[in-house]
């Protein structure tokens, strides 16, 4: 029994530490960790970290590979957050999706890590509210 | 805009059966009993996925890591390797120490624990 107690962090590769700061700092408005340096950069979303992985932390020859599964942001409304986002410059992966239980909406940072919009809205199966 | 938590991380996957094995099984995490491919760790959802059920191309997801955090990452590791789980290396920091490895669908895994204040 390993007995994991928590998830950490995750790791989020960036090519460009000072565009990964301002888009999740700036853009997405997310608090910027105490534990941030100059080079090793984290940031808080309520309950999970976001450790930004760049050549600053790693090296140069560090080479980032886009995380591709997706972490899902809850927000109060995905159409609001996901305008706002458009107006601030993201782009989207299609129109909003209501997959039955949730909505959902698409999109990447600027070294292409996925990312959701996402509120469900729907209670559960056993009927503990969303 | 408001971003009030992360509900979920995904864990792409080819084979479902496989991935739950792995999460529930190896590494013994609480499934979650609506949802059987979710796995909780804690803080946060690990909710397993098959991109190619939804027409979506397969690619590993979290490409350097997710860090479960553990009392003892040396001891972990042992206990792993022996169901089977090859690691592809460990380091100390300086303030951590973590050891990577992989789920059977590439996706990239750090046992870890901090150990400086």
């Amino acid at each position: 029994m390993i007995e994991v107690e928590r998830v950490d962090f995750v790791a989020l590769p960036v090519r460009d530490l000072a565009r990964a700061d301002a888009f999740y700092g700036e853009t997405l408005g997310l608090k910027r960790s105490s534990n941030s340096g100059e080079r090793w950069v984290e940031y808080e979303t309520g309950n999970l970290t976001l450790a930004l992985l760049s050549p600053e932390a790693m090296g140069p020859d560090f080479e980032p590979q886009p995380n591709s599964g997706p972490i899902a942001l809850r927000v109060p409304n995905v159409e609001e957050a996901r305008e706002k986002l458009k107006d601030a410059g993201v782009e989207f992966q299609g129109e909003v999706i209501d997959s039955g239980v949730c909505h959902i909406a698409g999109f990447s940072d600027p070294d292409g890590n996925s990312l959701i919009l996402h509120r469900r809205y729907a209670p559960h199966a056993d009927g503990v509210a969303a | 805009m408001q971003i009030q938590r992360v509900d979920f991380v995904d864990i792409p996957s080819r084979n479902v059966e496989r991935s739950i094995e792995f999460y529930r099984d190896v590494l013994e995490l609480p499934q979650n009993p609506r949802e059987p491919t979710e796995f909780e760790a804690g803080n946060v959802t690990l909710a397993v996925w098959k991109p190619e059920d939804q027409g979506v191309e397969f690619s590993s997801g979290a490409s350097h890591g997710i860090a479960l955090r553990v009392e003892d990452v040396a001891a972990a590791r042992a206990h792993l390797e022996g169901k089977g789980v090859e690691f592809v290396g460990e380091r100390d920091s300086g303030v951590c120490n973590m050891a990577f490895f992989t789920d059977p669908d590439g996706n990239s895994l750090i046992l870890h624990r901090r150990y400086a204040p």
